[in-house]
């Protein structure tokens, strides 16, 4: 079998259909099996300025992240494609406009900045779309059905997403666009290739589990719906805002509610308000938001209410990089608040995990009453995978502990200290369920009394620990073996595709490296960690944040020295950039003295 | 002080790559432009046949290693069709409606083969092999120990023909005016030549003129040659080599003179003061024929590129009437055309 391994980026303006068309792309290629990693740029701005990137790699068997060079640029706007054009491989090849409408200056024309090694291929893009649709408008299906053609793949499944895509508009449009598809593609199908891109067959899938193409925000929404999401509160904040837009579709379908509030601190007071009603309840917003809801979360916490803040992290501090990707979150998310205010965090580190993370974040705040944060960031949130989620339902309905009929009748201490420092629940309402709640500290009985202060805090900080056994979520993970390595890398979130990939082509160069993924960042689970330093002789933690605030929270668990990667470009770390990093460290290991 | 001047050339072949190299010498500091309607670098023509015999890609056959435009800071523009040369102006005009701008320019652009007006219906059935993709499409198309029709039998067709016996191949050459083209043959040299061809096992047809070249029938051979004496062959391939034409349409109306290639003095200028022309799209003035002529093959065409480059860039350096090169037969009776050797 030949294995697939290649990756598109589609450039344009907004307005271009950029965007639109790697959608049709990466969802044709996963309807025809493949293997489908896809993330999108775009501007912060309104539609019909600044520059639209999408980026689609279609792999046979599973990928782990983009790849730092694309093997096939396809420029729907040269203006905005030129600066892009490094970034294609030797021998990759670049599909532009061969006859634009306009006159153009010298340099203006994308065939005039193509790197020595890269091939061209000019297409009559406009006119092919005025010819078959009376208009420009489908200049993007016309560049898309000249890849197809041109690449051998088959054009049926672009058909069916063509039809889709424009089913609720006038046929017309979806029979003008179909045949701005074909006639291109006849055009590609007779076009005499010269790169060395093959398309192999895609992996047998997993017939007994749903194969499906969603972003980490749909992930999430999905896994929420399967948590049983009664209650949703948000404020729109990019690029968390989509959460809050599918849910608005699907909640209210499912008996759910869901309320745009007029801010963030509305936003958690509420989702904590109804987590106390005893129902499933939680927000999503990002940085900026997250910072608001702070002081909110941490009568959460106090009050061990449960509540699910999903937040994805953007380019900070303040307003920031609202369109650019970063993990620099982490220490808002595991620190931020008054006093001791522990609460779980949780980072799934790709989209099957975004779903996983989010139904279980619902179980763990209401068996360890507390909030749960679900720390995503753009690149996660916004990327497409094609994921294989499980056919039946893996989440619990309900996993409070509540106050058992044998109590009822008993003066109820909603905070009672118990052996598992997890108190016997109840809803408001209930018979015999009466108690006071408060953000000062309190007694069992929940009334105020700050002479019990040290036996709260240990109850609230112990009953958390429980939750690395949480059953059916994987809090860390090591890959690439066991056993003692020259060089170990540990991750989180979204970079840990990026860290992966490293893993395997330096392992492929020989290198004896290993990696480890961290899910669960509060707590920390310290002793794996531990376990996983004492593997290797030099450890690597790469993030995409200035200070290293995961290496911080390392640091303060083991004592053994590490290498910090710290990048803060806005967009995925490269592949390369750690690959580096492995060799270095491995050339370490192998010359101390020479290091 | 750095140099402004842009030097842009019109063709990606041995003139102007050969150009290129010494402009680059002599100029450092200037931006040099190739500017091709194909879309691979430079690479090697006469190389072609090796697709027959040899597992080889495109980027087996490139002259210069892409590190080379890169280093030479030389941009090739591929896949671009210039329409239109304003020397009032000093601009050009790509048909994707980019106006470049140039200080001096190298018209290099070479030939293109050449098909009389008698054979344009047939144009659809015949296959070429000036181009790489060309050469591919023959080999793919052509089965094991195929039959392969020659219309005329230029040098490149001959060369074709001579790698393609070794293969096994059978070879049927329809002898034209055009045949051992550009070499200029009398009547004894002609029936010598054609006598070699045959020993080598060329099927030689003389003195016929085509009257039909059909798609061959179902489960047979592709073509079908139907000859004006009634004759007729079928073949898996019929391919033209009936010599080149001039490939610079795109300079009618630029103001340079033309007649059937561009016309330039023997230190290769136009009759404009900042364009040039090398290669197999000039006419060089010969003041021993008192006439405007052609000159052919690798050495030649190289020399052209140096002479044009130099002369760009302010020498003074004449292209030298040189006598035609004789094809000949080696001690082994094999035709030897010296236009087949190159670097």
């Amino acid at each position: 079998m030949t294995d697939t391994d290649i990756q598109l980026m589609f450039c344009g303006s907004a307005g271009d259909g950029t965007i639109a068309v790697g959608d049709i792309f990466k969802r044709a290629m996963a309807k025809a099996g493949y293997k489908v990693i896809a993330f999108d740029i775009y501007p912060p701005e309104i539609r019909g300025f600044g520059k639209c990137i999408s980026r689609v790699r279609v792999t046979s068997r599973q990928a782990y992240s983009l790849k730092q060079q694309s093997d096939v640029l396809v420029s729907l706007n040269d203006s905005y494609a030129i600066p892009h054009v490094t970034e294609i491989r030797d021998f990759g090849s670049v599909i532009y406009d061969q006859a634009p409408i306009a006159p153009m200056a010298e340099g203006e024309h994308i065939s005039g900045h193509l790197l020595p090694g890269q091939l061209p291929y000019g297409l009559r893009i406009r006119e092919i779309s005025d010819q078959t649709t009376g208009g420009s408008k489908s200049k993007n299906i016309v560049a898309l059905g000249y890849l197809a053609g041109l690449y051998g793949i088959k054009g049926d499944p672009f058909h069916q997403i063509i039809q889709e895509k424009f089913q609720h508009k006038d046929p017309s449009i979806s029979e003008t666009n179909l045949r701005a598809f074909d006639t291109s593609y006849d055009e590609g199908a007779s076009t005499f290739r010269l790169d060395f891109i093959e398309l192999g067959t895609p992996e047998r899938q997993d017939v007994g589990n749903k194969v499906q193409m969603m972003t980490g925000n749909a992930a999430v929404v999905r896994g929420c719906l399967d948590a049983g999401l009664n209650n949703f509160f948000g404020y729109p904040i990019t690029p968390a805002t989509s959460i809050m837009e599918s849910l608005a579709t699907e909640l209210p379908r499912r008996g759910g509610r869901i309320v745009q509030t007029e801010d963030e601190i509305s936003a958690i007071a509420a989702t904590i308000g109804a987590g106390y009603a005893g129902t499933r309840a939680a927000t999503a917003t990002s940085g900026p938001g997250l910072a608001l809801m702070i002081e909110m979360l941490g009568l959460g916490v106090m009050a061990e209410v449960p509540s699910v803040i999903f937040c994805s992290q953007r380019g900070g501090p303040s307003t920031g990089m609202p369109t650019k990707t970063e993990q620099s979150d982490l220490h808002l998310a595991v620190y931020g608040g008054a006093g001791d205010a522990q609460r779980i965090v949780l980072a799934p580190t790709n989209v099957e995990g975004a779903y996983k993370c989010a139904g279980k974040a619902f179980e763990m705040a209401e068996k360890y009453q507390t909030p749960v944060i679900v720390l995503l960031d753009l690149y996660l949130s916004n990327r497409y995978e094609t994921v294989v989620l499980p056919r039946q339902n893996p989440f619990e309905a309900d996993s409070s502990k509540y106050r058992s009929h044998l109590e009822r009748g008993v003066a109820y201490n909603r905070f009672a200290l118990t052996e598992d420092n997890i108190s016997p629940r109840t809803i408001p309402g209930e018979e015999g369920g009466i108690h006071t709640i408060t953000g000062l500290e309190h007694n069992e009985m929940g009334r105020p009394n700050d002479q019990i202060h040290s036996k709260m805090s240990e109850k609230r900080h112990n009953k958390l620990l429980q939750a690395f056994d949480h059953p059916g979520i994987t809090i860390h993970k090591r890959f690439g073996g066991e056993g003692k390595v020259d060089v170990g890398i540990l991750g989180w979130g979204s970079t840990f595709g990026e860290i992966f990939e490293a893993m395997l082509m330096a392992q492929a160069e020989g290198i004896n490296c290993s990696a480890m993924k961290v899910v669960m960042l509060s707590p920390l689970p310290s002793q794996p960690i531990k376990e996983f330093f004492s593997d290797c002789g030099e450890i690597l933690i790469p993030e995409l944040n200035y200070e290293g605030q995961f290496a911080n929270l390392v640091a303060s668990a083991v004592s053994q020295p590490f290498t910090r990667l710290n990048r803060v470009p806005g967009v995925p770390m490269q592949v390369e950039d750690i690959l580096n990093q492995i060799r270095h460290l491995a050339d370490r290991v192998k010359s101390p003295t020479a290091a | 002080m750095a140099s402004t001047e842009h030097y842009v050339i019109i063709g990606n072949g041995v003139a102007g790559n050969e150009a290129a190299c010494h402009l680059r010498q002599r100029d450092p500091e200037s931006r040099i432009t190739i500017i091709t309607a194909g879309r691979l670098l430079f690479y090697s023509r006469y190389e072609l046949p090796r697709v027959f015999h040899e597992s080889c890609d495109w980027r087996d056959f490139l002259v210069n290693p892409i590190e080379y435009y890169v280093k030479n800071r030389i941009n090739v523009r591929r896949n671009s069709f210039v329409t239109h040369v304003d020397a009032h102006r000093k601009t050009l005009n790509l048909a994707h409606k980019e106006e470049i701008s140039y200080s001096q320019l190298l018209v290099a652009s070479g030939g293109a083969s050449y098909l009389p007006a008698e054979l344009s219906d047939f144009a659809p059935l015949l296959n070429h092999f000036n181009l790489y993709s060309a050469a591919c499409k023959v080999r793919d198309i052509l089965p094991s120990k195929g039959k392969i029709v020659m219309l005329g039998g230029d040098v490149l067709g001959l060369d074709l023909a001579r790698n393609l016996l070794k293969e096994g191949y059978k070879i049927i050459l329809v002898a034209t005016e055009q045949t051992f083209w550009p070499h200029r043959v009398d009547s004894d040299e002609r029936a010598l030549f054609l006598g070699a061809l045959r020993d080598m096992g060329v099927e030689v047809i003389e003195e016929v003129k085509i009257e039909q070249i059909q798609e061959g029938a179902p489960g047979m051979s592709a073509r079908h040659v139907i000859f004006d004496d009634g004759r007729e062959i079928f073949a898996d391939v019929v391919m033209p080599f009936l010599g080149l034409l001039p490939a610079a349409d795109f300079m009618m109306g630029s103001g340079v003179d033309f007649e059937r290639g561009l016309l330039v003095s023997t230190n290769l200028r136009t009759t404009d003061q900042n364009i040039w022309a090398a290669g197999d799209v000039c006419q060089i003035w010969s003041s021993q024929e008192n006439q405007y002529r052609f000159y052919y093959g690798w050495k030649n065409v190289k020399k052209m590129g140096e002479i044009a480059a130099r002369n760009m860039t302010g020498d003074d350096i004449l292209w030298e009437t040189a006598t035609d090169h004789k094809m000949y037969l080696d001690e082994n009776k094999q035709i030897i055309s010296p236009y087949w050797e190159h670097d």
